[in-house]
């Protein structure tokens, strides 16, 4: 099952690979429609190429809009951290806008620009677990404060207590997935991304993707006792 | 016997997934699900969690991310990328010193400072000399002499002053120090007995 990886693995489960150029040597090209985001992406490329960078910045507005609220989920999930991933989505967009001239249209802007965002959120999480090694504690519980203050819903106390509380569960319980099951999983279900996508952005086999989607489900709903 | 088996979790979740992306479940599946009471419960249960799980994820993640903080990101990022593809910006602070110290050093005095200067120094170590000559005096044999034989220091107008000192120390402001002062032998008292 590990053997259809194309990169090294990785500490905390995804497969870091460059940019992509094309289709993966053995396998179908992920898309034969283009969509939408990849066709501003391919005219974003033109204009840079062209030297009409105010024009290229005006059109990647566009695809800031279509992408910016799937990345910050995506980001927030994976860092639990409001001001981080707010820098990791920033960096992310700005990452691919200089880059963009390497973009193919053989691969969806989406699945790049993923790519590109969980690369970085997994770079933040190691610069994170780094740091938490040499700091005493309590950065993590005014973290989860002020993520808490922050998402708190509205309604009565009673309600926000329990929602509270629900949250942090569902939170630990996805944390304690394991790295590559944590990914699949979060790219599925808060980036709603089907199996193929997270499979191209992942590297690994769509039919592995699936494994690890039914894995990480079973193990939460262990973690969860069956109920959220 | 229709049902032998019941449908495994992982087919179950294969048709959740399936319904997910707008894809119907495979047709064995779909009509075991329809005939199978249990089955059907173990899916409905299994949705329930699944839709739970990702709608509270996305309202958390919604909730840490309102519209303003969006728009505010959005503000961001199109700022970043105005520095995207320009030549790197040159800090004026340290180029206006830098600039300046250049001036300063390749400034050209005329050649009168020069002169001037090799005057003055001339003029300077000439009166010099000649101070020295007629004021001060290289130390002599007499003078080594004379400093040799200097007069001691007086004995006895220090022991009056330390007397003084007594005399000052025995005043009322000082009475907290009465207890040290009576076991300290005084000077006085040694210079009478002797």
């Amino acid at each position: 099952m590990n053997g259809d990886r194309k990169t090294a693995p990785d500490a905390d489960g995804v497969p870091v690979s460059p940019a992509p150029s094309g289709a993966a040597p053995g396998r179908p090209a992920v898309i034969t429609a283009v969509s939408d985001d990849s066709r501003i992406a391919v005219e974003v490329r033109g204009l840079v190429e062209r030297g009409a960078m105010d024009e290229a910045r005006d059109r990647f507005a566009e695809l800031v809009t279509l992408h910016q609220r799937r990345a910050s989920r995506i980001a927030y999930q994976y860092l639990r951290d409001v001001a981080e991933a707010d820098e990791a989505v920033q960096d992310a967009f700005v990452k691919v806008f200089s880059r963009i001239t390497s973009y193919r249209e053989a691969w969806p802007f989406e699945v790049w620009f993923t790519r590109i965002l969980i690369n970085g959120c997994l770079d933040r999480r190691k610069a994170r677990t780094r740091r938490d090694r040499w700091s005493v504690g309590g950065g993590i519980s005014a973290t989860n404060e002020a993520r808490a203050s922050m998402a708190r819903p509205e309604g009565d106390p009673e309600r926000q207590a329990l929602a509270r509380e629900r949250r942090a569960r569902l939170a630990a319980a996805i944390d304690r997935l394991d790295g590559r099951q944590r990914t699949v999983f979060m790219l599925c279900h808060f980036g709603d991304c089907t199996p193929r996508e997270v499979s191209a952005m992942t590297g690994l086999n769509e039919s592995t993707v699936r494994v690890h989607l039914f894995r990480a489900a079973r193990k939460l709903r262990a973690l969860l006792g069956g109920k959220l | 016997m229709r049902r032998a088996l019941h449908l495994q979790d992982d087919r179950l979740f294969e048709c959740y997934l399936a319904q997910r992306q707008g894809e119907g479940a495979d047709p064995p599946t779909a009509e075991h699900l329809a005939d199978c009471e249990s089955c059907a419960a173990r899916y409905a249960e299994l949705v329930l969690l699944m839709d739970g799980v990702r709608a509270e994820g996305e309202a958390e993640a919604d909730a840490a991310f309102p519209p303003e903080r969006l728009r505010a990101q959005q503000q961001q990022i199109a700022r970043r990328m105005e520095a995207v593809g320009r030549p790197a910006r040159v800090l004026s602070f340290p180029g206006r010193v830098v600039q300046s110290t250049i001036r300063a050093s390749t400034l050209r005095s005329p050649r009168w400072t020069a002169a001037a200067a090799a005057a003055g120094l001339f003029l300077g170590i000439a009166l010099g000399a000649t101070y020295e000559w007629d004021s001060q005096p290289g130390p002599s044999a007499p003078a080594m002499s004379a400093r040799a034989a200097a007069p001691k220091p007086d004995i006895a107008a220090d022991e009056d002053f330390m007397s003084e000192l007594e005399l000052a120390l025995d005043r009322p402001h000082t009475r907290e120090l009465a207890a040290f002062d009576a076991f300290t032998p005084h000077f006085r008292e040694i210079r009478d007995s002797r």
